[in-house]
């Protein structure tokens, strides 16, 4: 648990309505763990620490509306990079995501990278002050809703191209020519950032899609990115870089970058193909008969130390399992069981 | 990789104009009316049949991957959807309404702890909010121009596109919520992963509008 106040500060204001809260002896307002990345920066720079690389699979609670019929409580995975050079760290931190989600068998994974960052001083550039209405529009894919936002040509067209380009990173070198000023150098960072991806072997299953603004979370300043994958409705996981709450927390200057994912959809993922985390390991049942109890009691000790689930109970002349008496016999087969 | 569903109302005003559409684009349901799941002429994509109010809750969890229903439905629902095209029939105003002869002229006369009956909670309570009128909101399901007259509520918040129902009930409007048409929505992993699919259906309805 945390201080409110303090999470409230580095999650930003929506998320904290989200947030279960509990009240502490002395009245102030303490915060359950609603996501994970914010109570780690909070706790990094507690230790004034801007360095290092974490990981976490761990429980979180949250308010959701019952519409989108998730549960309140779920599992994240998740790991977070503090220090070293941006395109570097968004870089294996996106290999990062792909390959843990390799390693638990889930193989045809994609990403979508966007940047908040130029995408507000896009609409900077633009003069559009109404950035909230704009990323709305934006998120939604809704041209309509645009057009209500913003009446200049070129804005619109700008936006629109944002809204529904999709490709490597000469989208952003388009979209630098189509902003002109006030984005120089994005275009080079998306091209080191996709030649880094090729070098890690997954720059075929990223793209960039500058409407990925992972608005749920309003810490993100810098390159942000959405995980997907085929038959799941929504995103499985998602990052980016979060030096501003970093600065919020008092550590300014300094660089960190995460992704979390969401450990009740890898299973459903995986469960859609097929893999069984129930098992067929139903307990085996040891028997014993009058006078044997004791020596019952020894062999689910020895099994169980070898990785045996086993129960032991008095044989009724039906259950199915290993009776022991004064031989050992597995019943299924009517063999004498050796341990 | 999977097909395609496109989910559309199975009753009401877009019904029939969402089935020219689907025709007009190929899409013809080679299936009986009453099959849910319908398959179509084009292999791989099949057109699922529910209510309106229930679309983007289908699309947005990934069951299907296009949907066709109201603007209202899509504010009231609230779950987050691509809206890949206005398609622009279907337009009404989600209305503020009250008795003919009552004297409010405006949703911020109604006094304090009115109650007023809505299939749109959400959207009456927001409403209501922003101008500063504390209401009382009963849900119904339908019918629900009746509702004042009858006595159970000073005042409803529903749809009207001539404003002949609310006129034979002995209703006037007094404020609107907001304006609807027939929107394209789209579920927000489906666009990434059948982009291709999905782009070639969108072009091809633009084109038809």
């Amino acid at each position: 648990m945390d201080y409110f106040d303090i999470i409230r500060g580095g999650a930003g204001e929506g998320f904290a309505d989200s947030i279960f809260k509990v009240q502490d002896s002395d009245g102030r307002l303490l915060s359950m763990r609603g996501e994970v990345t914010t109570q780690i920066a909070r706790m990094l720079v507690s230790k004034a620490r801007n360095e290092g690389r974490l990981f976490y699979i761990t429980n979180c609670i949250r308010f959701i509306g019952t519409k989108s019929m998730s549960q309140r409580e779920f599992w994240q995975a998740g790991a977070e990079l503090v220090g070293g050079r941006e395109v570097e760290a968004d870089a294996e931190v996106i290999a990062l995501t792909l390959s843990a989600l390799e390693s638990v068998g889930i193989m045809e994974a994609s990403i979508d990278v966007g940047n908040v960052e130029l995408f507000r001083r896009a609409a900077e550039r633009f003069g559009i002050g109404e950035l909230e209405a704009l990323k709305r529009a934006v998120a939604s894919k809704s041209l309509g809703d645009l057009k209500k936002v913003t009446t200049d040509k070129r804005a619109q067209e700008t936006f629109s191209y944002i809204m529904m380009k999709r490709g490597g990173p000469e989208v952003v070198m388009e979209l630098s020519q189509m902003v002109g000023k006030g984005v120089d150098g994005y275009a080079d960072y998306f091209k080191e950032l996709f030649g880094l991806l090729k070098t890690y072997g997954c720059a075929d299953r990223v793209r960039v899609d500058l409407s990925t603004l992972r608005e749920q979370m309003k810490y993100y300043n810098g390159t942000v990115f959405e995980v997907f994958l085929d038959g799941l409705g929504v995103p499985i996981g998602g990052g980016g870089r979060y030096d501003a709450m970093m600065k919020e927390f008092g550590l300014g200057d300094t660089r960190a970058t995460g992704f979390a994912m969401s450990v009740d959809l890898c299973v459903k993922a995986l469960e859609g193909e097929g893999f069984n985390f129930e098992g067929e390991r139903a307990p085996t049942a040891i028997l014993y008969c009058d006078g044997f109890r004791d020596k019952a009691i020894r062999l689910a000790c020895e099994m169980r130390k070898k990785g045996s689930i086993c129960t032991v109970e008095k044989y009724n002349g039906q259950s199915e399992g290993i009776a022991v008496g004064r031989e050992i016999v597995d019943l299924k087969t009517g063999k004498k069981y050796v341990p | 990789m999977r097909g395609l569903i496109i989910a559309i109302p199975n009753k009401g005003r877009l019904r029939e104009p969402v089935l020219r559409l689907l025709d007009s684009v190929g899409l013809k349901r080679i299936d009986d009316d009453r099959v849910y799941l319908a398959n179509t002429t084009m292999e791989g994509i099949q057109v699922l049949s529910v209510r309106a109010m229930d679309i983007p809750v289908y699309v947005y969890n990934g069951i299907a991957d296009l949907g066709i229903t109201g603007r209202d439905v899509i504010a009231e629902i609230g779950l987050e959807v691509y809206e890949l095209a206005d398609l622009g029939f279907g337009t009404c105003d989600l209305v503020v309404a009250v008795k003919k002869e009552s004297t409010y002229r405006h949703p911020a006369d109604l006094p304090q702890g009115s109650k007023v009956a809505t299939e749109f909670p959400t959207l009456t309570r927001q409403y209501f909010n922003d101008i500063g009128v504390q209401v009382e909101i009963i849900i119904l399901r339908g019918a629900v121009e009746i509702a004042p007259i009858l006595g159970l509520v000073e005042g409803i918040v529903d749809l009207s596109s001539t404003g002949a129902t609310l006129e034979k009930n002995g209703l006037k409007p007094i404020g609107r919520v907001l304006s609807s048409t027939a929107r394209l929505i789209c579920n927000k992993v489906s666009y990434k992963t059948k982009y291709d699919m999905i782009e070639r259906i969108v072009e091809n309805m633009r084109g038809c509008l």
